[in-house]
């Protein structure tokens, strides 16, 4: 109990004899009624979306207004609500606008309700019967099933771990926030049942990325956490996400990976927004985001390129063991492995950092390996 | 009577579908976004850029050429490889695994997706099933093709 009540209400006589009292009589306090707050008088904006978090922006429940330092809310009182005197100090970690919003965050959120799908009855199961991958095959989606699962369980704990930090006021962000853990739990259920229906059950974890996952969870700031998490990881994931679809031994797979890849794509249009957000309005936090995103390429880089993937993957472009499979399957995997860096230094560009590829490592390691892919005839 | 594909036609008998198959489309969830289609013929294009709101095809137009800047994103390619996707769609009810969008665009070999805005691009991503869906929507039209 790290928390204890300021009063121990079942002894506090004052307490008891008015909850009596109140039952006895029947006289009412009713001093809630007369709230100073706004009456507003929310529309939808468009029927067939419904109403919107968009749709309530009014007055003093809207977030156009929300100033960037929130000084006079730190409980969990609705934004636009009375504070009466004696709510709790909840302890928000963040409570500064830049830190954590993004333009259309609303928007995130309400796409993310309305898109959720579910992994049990959404995909077709039922068309795997019969199915039966070559071993080499079989194996190697295991594996990436496998690899999935571990990063779509750390991608569920970090967006929650921040949840209860973020100051209530950000009602919305909160919401997204949420809505992310709830997308990651059903990516690592989806990642997990696949593994299980390969008919060789799971196969091997994966240190270097698990080392690469812990870094999410440890960042210093809600902005350092997202950029790690939403742009750099989720980045490189929405790729990964994609060309699995391409490398998909069956139409339960491309199923999967189409509905996997539209909850990744959104985390990282958040990602985008926020990151833009920080910089334009929090430009003290430049320099700060520059050294977060030095180690989290860094890592970013040693994962991706870890044994256990890039071979699980050079089977599946490749199609098996075989000299000339391996050759297809390096000639494709490389195509992607650049492709996800490529990605990756476009976002920062248009998110306002076009500086990155000048400090960045991964940029030196992306145009050796480009200069690599070309010398042996990889075309880009 | 068959629609000629590629036509502003064959667009709005997509819409009309996508209309009747409402619950369907309601299911996929919100899709917003306008990219553009365009189709390689003999050294030319056709273009066409698609409003998606809420859960609907919003508008279809025919322009001379797509300005990046106003859609999320273009899928380009040859009229063959559409003619391909959508003889597949049309022989199989939905995409095979070799002809969904993802698989034909994923390195630009056979459609090539371009974009001004890296956050417009992911865009087809985050509503990759809605379009998807809506692509397998000729399944259930007769297309012809000049």
């Amino acid at each position: 109990m790290a928390y204890l009540s300021t009063t121990n209400f079942t002894e506090d006589k004052d307490f008891i004899d008015k909850w009596l009292y109140t039952i006895r009589t029947g006289e009412m306090d009713l001093s809630w009624m007369k709230a100073a707050t706004e009456k507003i008088s929310p529309e939808e904006a468009n029927p067939r979306r419904g109403l919107t978090y968009r749709d309530l922006n009014l007055g003093t429940y809207g977030y156009t207004d929300i100033p960037e330092k929130v000084r006079n809310n730190r409980s969990y009182a609705p934004r636009g609500a009375e504070i009466p005197e004696g709510v709790p100090d909840a302890q928000p970690w963040v409570s500064r606008k830049s830190e954590l919003w993004a333009f259309n965050t609303e928007s995130y959120y309400e796409e993310a309700v309305s898109r959720q799908w579910n992994a049990t009855t959404d995909i077709p199961w039922g068309r795997l019967d019969g199915v039966e991958l070559p071993e080499v095959t079989g194996k190697a989606l295991s594996q990436l099933m496998t690899f999935l699962t571990e990063v779509e369980m750390i991608a569920t704990d970090t967006p929650a771990m921040w949840l209860p930090r973020l100051n209530p006021d950000f009602i919305e962000v909160r919401a997204f926030i949420a809505s992310q853990a709830m997308d990651e739990a059903r990516h690592a259920e989806v990642f997990r049942k696949r593994a299980l229906t390969t008919g060789w059950g799971l196969m091997q974890a994966s240190p270097i990325n698990e080392m690469a996952l812990k870094h999410l969870r440890d960042a210093d700031s809600f902005s350092e956490m997202s950029v790690a998490l939403h742009l750099v990881a989720e980045g490189n994931v929405l790729t990964l996400f994609r060309f699995s679809e391409y490398l998909s031994p069956t139409d339960v797979d491309k199923k999967i990976f189409r509905l996997v890849m539209q909850d990744e794509a959104r985390h990282v249009g958040y990602g985008m927004q926020h990151f833009k957000y920080v910089l334009g309005h929090f430009p003290e936090k430049r320099e700060v985001l520059h050294a977060h995103l030095d180690e989290a390429e860094n890592i970013s880089f040693a994962g991706a390129a870890a044994t256990e993937l890039t071979e699980a993957f050079i089977i599946l472009a490749g199609g098996g063991l075989k000299k000339e499979n391996i050759e297809q399957g390096i000639r494709i995997t490389t195509q992607f492995n650049l492709k996800q860096m490529q990605e990756h230094f476009e976002r920062l560009d248009k998110c306002g950092m076009p500086e990155r590829r000048e400090r960045s490592k991964l940029y030196v390691m992306y145009e050796m390996g480009r200069a690599a892919a070309e010398n042996a005839g990889i075309k880009l | 009577m068959a629609i000629s594909f590629p036509s502003t036609e064959y667009f709005e008998a997509l819409k009309a579908q996508m209309a009747a198959n409402e619950e369907k489309f309601r299911r996929l969830g919100f899709i917003d976004t306008t990219f553009g289609v365009s189709v390689g013929i003999n050294g030319k294009a056709r273009n066409f850029v698609l409003e998606f709101e809420v859960f609907d095809l919003k508008n279809v137009s025919e322009v001379p050429a797509i300005d990046l800047k106003k859609v999320d994103f273009q899928i380009k390619g040859d009229s063959q490889v559409w003619r391909e996707m959508i003889e597949n769609i049309r022989r199989n009810g939905e995409a095979d695994s070799a002809h969904d969008i993802n698989t034909l665009a994923h390195f630009g070999e056979r459609l090539k997706v371009v974009y001004d805005d890296p956050d417009g691009h992911d865009k087809l991503y985050r509503f990759m099933e809605s379009i998807q869906e809506f692509f397998d929507l000729s399944s259930k039209l007769e297309v012809s093709f000049n």
